[in-house]
């Protein structure tokens, strides 16, 4: 979760010493007004479970040799960090999630922007109502939505396995190659439709005049859609690029759903997972607090490269 | 993107939803342990059967202690993360229900209390040793054994007349008896190797001689995957692949259709599993007998236990002396055991072997088909075999094999890959807890 302070525009408009004074206070008392719950939320919902997660991970009830002696807090510096990193099904979790990122990303991303393409592109008839579907299931919230395809994947109750079965094709959803690609068409359900609805939007701001040109100058629909709308919708791709990636890396719900169904997802599929168990079942809340910390770190260096890639881009193409 | 968001915030709070439900629930029902009308009130929780019956009978026979019960989850359905979840809040019951495996976690978490000076004499003397060395670390009691449980095998005698089957005596025996079961009827199968079987298996482990964990030279030693249970892992896994056996989790909905259809004519569980197969599948009474466990050299008979509880007082309580006499008398009164098994849902062996000639009197026999089952037990509990350490973080451990075992079950993987695992996954938690450890099998 990451989140990007705006710093107050200042402005200097053209009055008298005293008026200017007066309208300078009354906008610092305004400006800290309005950001005040802002910054409120951001302390308590943010800070202060983070400096907690890494206080728990440098700090342990320690009680030497066997463990049955008294307690004491004491400093244990990077145990608990070399504990996860030496931790086979923490990396398992980890690669687990990048191998869901590397199919999910590109999916949604592509996916929702066709979808937006064809809407703007005037080809769709009855364009509110296909909006109104493809959002739908974005208001149904994950939990739901995992219990919905739940139903749908398990076999002997499934309609759709069971009308499968009938045309002589056996799926288990829920086996070891399809269950990652099923937990991807989750959640490109519950999402396609509210990126598209983004991308949509972007695509309505795009001047007329420029896409009228490009047709006069030649360029057939096709061309237009991804010569020219694209590139204009730019910025809308990356925002959505990373937020769904940050939202993607902890994968949780789905998974710990759906982990009641099928032993082809354990106990420590995801490093969401990984964390609640560690903190809830093994009771090892530095190892679960450093899990945290360095799933942290890992979003936000992932969100960092992400940023500086797509930002550097244009500079280089106009190179 | 604030519907993202709010979403997973909506989901943390649900998450968080009932560990502060349970805080509450903990706050009014933990250990409030207060003088009222001259009696010292102690709260107790458990998960075990026949504890109402047994809570009443105790307030019944005397005025100075008045105990609050309450029944709880079983430990992996939540009863154990509600301990400790209480336990980090403060307010433990005065008396908590362990389970063996789970006994040295809660030590070492603090949360068992160090009982060893409050433990009398007399209700020492009256323990079965080798239950008694199992609560025990460091030459420190923690917990009071309730029952040991040794594992034998249930199975049905009129299946077993039927097809013409003998009862085996080794685990030789019993392989070649699962491949008769399956050739004389194809839909039938000898036994069930459970996916969530992670007691099972160690105590198969445990009667072929594997030394799991021991806290020799201070260090907690981990050797999950030990010769012996090589051995053991390697004898399942012929006949997984074989097709001899079934494999699926248990107990559920299958494996009590498994049961109650006669899909399997034979179950290897502890001695408490008598009672419990009374109340869950009452229409099979009479058909089913109880036999010792198969061995691998009939010449030295061992077993492992599957299963069994035990007491202890949690650093919250406020009344540890009233706590440790509730205990003792729940483990070594006549009128406790009689009141347990009076429910008619338990077929519990108690620890305290005084108490053994009590259950043969008070066990309703007539499942059994009059079948002297305490008898049985007694001759099985002399022979578990001594040393066995449980370890620090058995839960997590469990899952992580459990997860690998229902993998082996659909062909991913094998049982000894599950074994490996659960021990590679479980060295990271005894490092990050500060524990000394060392490594005595890959």
């Amino acid at each position: 979760m990451t989140t990007t302070a705006v710093p107050p525009a200042t402005f200097r408009a053209a009055a008298p010493p005293g008026v200017r004074r007066a309208t300078r206070r009354a906008e610092h008392v305004a400006c800290g007004v309005l950001m005040a719950p802002f910054f409120v939320l951001l302390v308590a919902v943010f800070l202060v479970p983070v400096g907690t997660a890494v206080w728990l991970s440098f700090f342990s009830n320690d009680e030497p040799g066997l463990g049955f002696g008294p307690e004491h807090t004491i400093f244990v510096g990077a145990r608990s960090y070399l504990a996860v990193l030496s931790d086979p099904t923490f990396l398992g979790a980890l690669g687990t999630v990048v191998l869901y990122c590397l199919i999910y990303l590109p999916l949604l991303v592509i996916g929702a922007l066709v979808l937006a393409l064809l809407l703007d592109s005037g080809a769709a008839r009855l364009r509110s109502w296909v909006q109104l579907g493809l959002f739908l299931p974005h208001a149904v919230p994950g939990i739901i939505a995992a219990l919905i395809w739940l139903y749908l994947y398990t076999p002997g109750i499934s309609p759709v396995v069971a009308l499968l079965a009938k045309a002589d094709i056996t799926v288990d959803f829920l086996g070891v190659h399809a269950v990652l690609p099923a937990i991807v068409n989750i959640a490109l359900w519950s999402n396609l439709g509210y990126n598209m609805v983004i991308f949509y939007s972007a695509l309505q701001a795009v001047p007329r005049e420029v896409v009228e040109a490009a047709v006069v100058d030649g360029a057939g629909p096709i061309r237009t859609a991804l010569r020219i709308k694209t590139p204009l919708v730019r910025s809308s791709v990356v925002m959505v690029a990373l937020f769904t990636l940050i939202w993607a890396l902890q994968l949780f719900t789905e998974p710990m759903l759906l982990s009641q169904s099928t032993a082809m997802i354990n106990s420590r599929f995801s490093p969401s997972m990984y964390i609640y168990e560690a903190a809830f079942t093994r009771n090892n809340y530095g190892l679960a607090a450093a899990a945290s910390v360095i799933l942290l770190a890992c979003t936000i260096a992932l969100s960092y490269g992400v940023t500086r890639w797509t930002n550097r881009a244009p500079g280089e193409l106009s190179r | 993107m604030p519907g993202r968001l709010s979403r997973r915030s909506l989901l943390a709070a649900s998450l968080a939803l009932p560990l502060v439900g349970l805080g509450g629930g903990c706050a009014r029902s933990g250990s409030q342990a207060s003088n009222t009308g001259g009696r010292v009130r102690i709260t107790f929780w458990s998960a075990l059967r026949g504890s109402r019956q047994v809570v009443d009978a105790f307030n019944r026979t005397q005025d100075r202690i008045q105990v609050v019960f309450q029944q709880i989850p079983s430990g992996d359905q939540g009863g154990y993360a509600k301990l400790s979840n209480a336990a980090r809040a403060g307010n433990a019951p005065d008396v908590a229900t362990l389970e063996y495996p789970q006994v040295p976690g809660f030590a070492i978490d603090g949360v068992a209390r160090d009982i060893t000076a409050a433990l009398s004499d007399g209700l020492r003397a009256k323990l079965l040793p080798q239950a008694l060395a199992l609560t025990t670390f460091d030459n420190k009691v923690f917990s009071v054994p309730l029952d040991v449980e040794p594992m034998v095998l249930h199975y049905r005698t009129d299946l077993f007349a039927q097809y013409g089957l003998t009862v085996p005596r080794t685990w030789d025996e019993f392989a070649a008896l699962t491949r008769t079961v399956r050739d004389k009827a194809r839909e039938r199968r000898l036994v069930l190797f459970p996916t969530n079987g992670f007691l099972q298996f160690a105590a198969y482990s445990w009667q072929a001689g594997a030394q799991w964990y021991d806290t020799r030279g201070g260090v907690w030693n981990v050797s999950l995957a030990d010769r012996a249970t090589r051995r053991v892992a390697a004898y399942w896994q012929q006949l997984l692949d074989d097709g001899l056996i079934f494999a699926n989790a248990s107990p559920g909905r299958q494996s009590d259709a498994q049961i109650s259809q006669g899909l399997v004519l034979a179950r290897l569980t502890g001695a408490w599993d008598a009672g419990a197969q009374m109340s869950s599948q009452p229409g099979l009474q009479g058909r089913w007998a109880i036999a010792p466990l198969p061995q691998w050299d009939p010449a030295h008979p061992v077993v492992g236990t599957h299963g069994g509880s035990t007491f202890a007082v949690t650093k919250d309580s406020t009344h540890p002396e009233a706590a440790m006499e509730f205990i003792e008398w729940q483990v070594s009164s006549p009128d406790a055991l009689r009141a347990r098994l009076a429910s008619g849902t338990s077929s519990q062996y108690p620890a305290s072997p005084a108490l053994v000639a009590v259950g043969r009197q008070a066990f309703n026999r007539s499942y059994y088909s009059g079948q002297d089952i305490y008898q049985l037990f007694e001759t099985e509990a002399g022979k578990i075999r001594d040393g066995w350490t449980w370890g620090p973080r058995m839960t997590a451990t469990r899952r992580v094999m459990e997860d690998g075992f229902a993998r082996a079950s659909g062909g991913e993987g094998t049982i000894l890959d599950a074994v490996q695992e659960a021990q590679r996954a479980t060295m990271p938690d005894l490092e990050a807890l500060g524990l000394a450890t060392s490594e005595h099998s890959t």
